[in-house]
């Protein structure tokens, strides 16, 4: 039994595809970004090691810095704006049972699983200053003016909008899951007090979401942290990289600019920042789990 | 209807209208883009919100599946993303499979490393995986999708399995292993259809998280052979660039063959991400 189970040759067959495709597709491209960050390959040519010049320069790349805090703004719109009436509106299909909680909860969901090249698309022409469907609806309300939504002043609002109402259904979903798997015992022991429904959301529903609450923030943080595909369509970062994320910014230096190993360098940043804010808010939320 | 014998107090008409406000905005762009595709573009021009179209233009539709390549890439689409759900379950089933029941050394440390992949963006991957292709000769065949959506479904896969590997009882496998079963019999006729429902939930995020995916696809193809869905609409809208009502059919045709398999399992899907996220 025990030999059975230890048998090195059954392990390795079993561990050997995963370790593959982990060595091919991830160690070895992240191995090869490290070297090319070291050096000023365009892209055609020769490639010299040039040390660490790149990465100084990134530390003074004020667009770098601005796609950073472009994920932050992003970050917080979806804790602030996209979680907040999310969680509500859970808790609202929560209570409503029957044929209307399936239709809701099917409608929330049905932007995400439509691909981004059509919702960035879409959204366009929604935002389209002859005939987009904001304007229309502006001009509806009594407001004449067009606005052009893709002005570099009022740009990023526009492509977090996209990205806030894209991702509500996912985030209204996992709030509606954790919802669902409270105990009812811990309601009708709230009713039998004679709590009102605003009471028992803050003093039963919160508290006993706390752990998805977490899981949905972290996750929120990430994305926006890894966002890119949405940026890349809707307005490839501009105009005048006013709308910039980092992983659009490293693939336009690279593919756009020619300069393949600047575009590597940011890479190296990107994914050692990508891991740190992962360990720093597991962190942060274990220890906050302990505490209480 | 419970819900009709209570009172119409104004906070529950709050509620209400919250919830068909949210609805709205989450579906009349779809709506809005339905509508669109069956005008003719010079009807577009209207300070109305919606149109009524003079004559239902079913041409945009067909102008959309043939120039779009629709079949073609939905095919691709179909293949490479069921063929990326089936290697990543039985990678991911044999390597949770290995890392939790076997008794070696690295175990835990093997796992923790495949793990790491949950961390690493994907789109940091692009520049060395593109230079990497080429070198290889990968670029524009089926491999320089699969690999990529493989590894990066791959992390999440094994979480879930060894999640769930715990909840097959090992008194099973003692018993089979008594029977003088080896353990790939035990994994393919004991340990995998204990696993059904992580099987569904890793199939069902493999799919969503691929399905849309274009990206690496549009960095490592270069000709139509193994083009993927989204790239109906990328390619029109240089084709058709002043056409507006057919770039609005090929939307909504591209769309809807997600939409139409989420609406048929919806319950499944909502289960699925469910599980994969708190999970996960």
């Amino acid at each position: 039994m025990k030999k059975l189970y230890s048998n090195k040759l059954v392990i390795a067959s079993l561990i050997l595809p995963g370790i593959l495709v982990f060595v091919f597709a991830i160690l070895a491209p992240i191995c090869l970004s490290i070297y090319y960050g070291f050096t000023d390959y365009s892209g055609m040519g020769t490639a010299t090691v040039i040390g660490f010049e790149n990465y100084s320069k990134l530390m003074q790349d004020k667009i770098f810095w601005k796609s950073l805090w472009h994920s932050a703004l992003l970050a917080i719109g979806f804790i602030c704006i996209q979680h907040p009436l999310a969680m509500i509106v859970a808790a609202v299909l929560d209570k409503l049972q029957g044929k209307a909680e399936g239709f809701f909860r099917c409608v929330y969901f049905i932007p995400n699983v439509i691909s981004v090249a059509v919702i960035a698309y879409l959204w366009k022409f929604i935002y389209n200053p002859d005939f987009g469907l904001l304007n229309n609806v502006l001009k509806a309300l009594g407001y004449t003016g067009k606005i052009n939504w893709f002005d570099s002043k009022i740009a990023i609002w526009s492509v977090l909008v996209v990205l806030i109402w894209h991702g509500f259904g996912w985030g209204m979903l996992i709030y509606y899951t954790g919802i669902k798997n409270i105990d009812p015992v811990l309601y009708e022991a709230a009713a039998i007090d004679g709590a009102n429904n605003r009471q028992t959301f803050i003093s039963v529903t919160l508290p006993q979401m706390k752990s998805v609450i977490q899981v949905n923030v972290t996750m929120a943080i990430i994305s926006a942290l890894k966002q890119m595909e949405t940026v890349y369509l809707l307005t490839n970062g501009g105009p005048g990289n006013s709308t910039q994320f980092t992983a659009n910014y490293l693939y336009q230096q690279a593919f756009k600019a020619f300069k393949y190993g600047y575009g590597n360098a940011i890479s190296v940043v990107f994914i050692l920042i990508c891991i740190a804010v992962t360990i720093l808010l597991n962190i942060i939320f274990s220890e906050k789990g302990k505490a209480v | 209807m419970r819900a009709e014998k209570r009172k119409l107090t104004p906070g529950r008409v709050l509620l209400w209208a919250v919830l068909i406000a949210v609805a709205v905005i989450q579906i009349f762009p779809l709506i809005w883009l339905l509508n669109f595709s069956l005008a003719s573009s010079n009807e577009m021009f209207t300070s109305g919100l919606l149109i009524i179209p003079k004559k239902i233009q079913w041409g945009n539709y067909v102008k959309a599946f043939v120039d779009g390549h629709f079949l073609q890439y939905l095919k691709n689409s179909v293949l490479i993303n069921g063929l990326a759900v089936i290697f990543v379950i039985i990678i991911s089933i044999m390597a949770a499979y290995a890392c939790h029941r076997m008794k070696w050394k690295l175990s835990s440390m093997v796992k923790t490393i495949l793990l790491l992949g949950m961390m690493i963006p994907i789109h940091a991957t692009l520049l060395p995986n593109y230079k990497i292709y080429n070198m290889l000769k990968l670029t524009d065949t089926i491999w320089a999708l699969l690999i990529p959506y493989i590894a990066f479904s791959l992390p999440q896969a094994i979480f879930l399995m060894t999640s769930f590997l715990d909840s097959v009882p090992i008194e099973l496998e003692e018993a089979a292993v008594v029977d003088g079963c080896g353990i790939y019999r035990i994994l393919v006729q004991i340990v995998t259809p204990m696993l059904k429902p992580s099987i569904a939930t890793v199939s069902i995020m493999t799919f969503l998280n691929n399905w849309n995916e274009f990206m690496m696809a549009s960095t490592y193809l270069s000709s139509p052979k193994w083009k993927t869905l989204p790239f109906s609409v990328l390619e029109f809208t240089g084709q058709y660039s002043s056409n507006y009502a057919v770039q609005f059919a090929v939307m909504a045709l591209t769309a809807a063959p997600a939409v139409i398999v989420y609406i048929i399992l919806n319950k499944h899907i909502t289960k699925g991400v469910a599980m994969g996220a708190v999970k996960g």
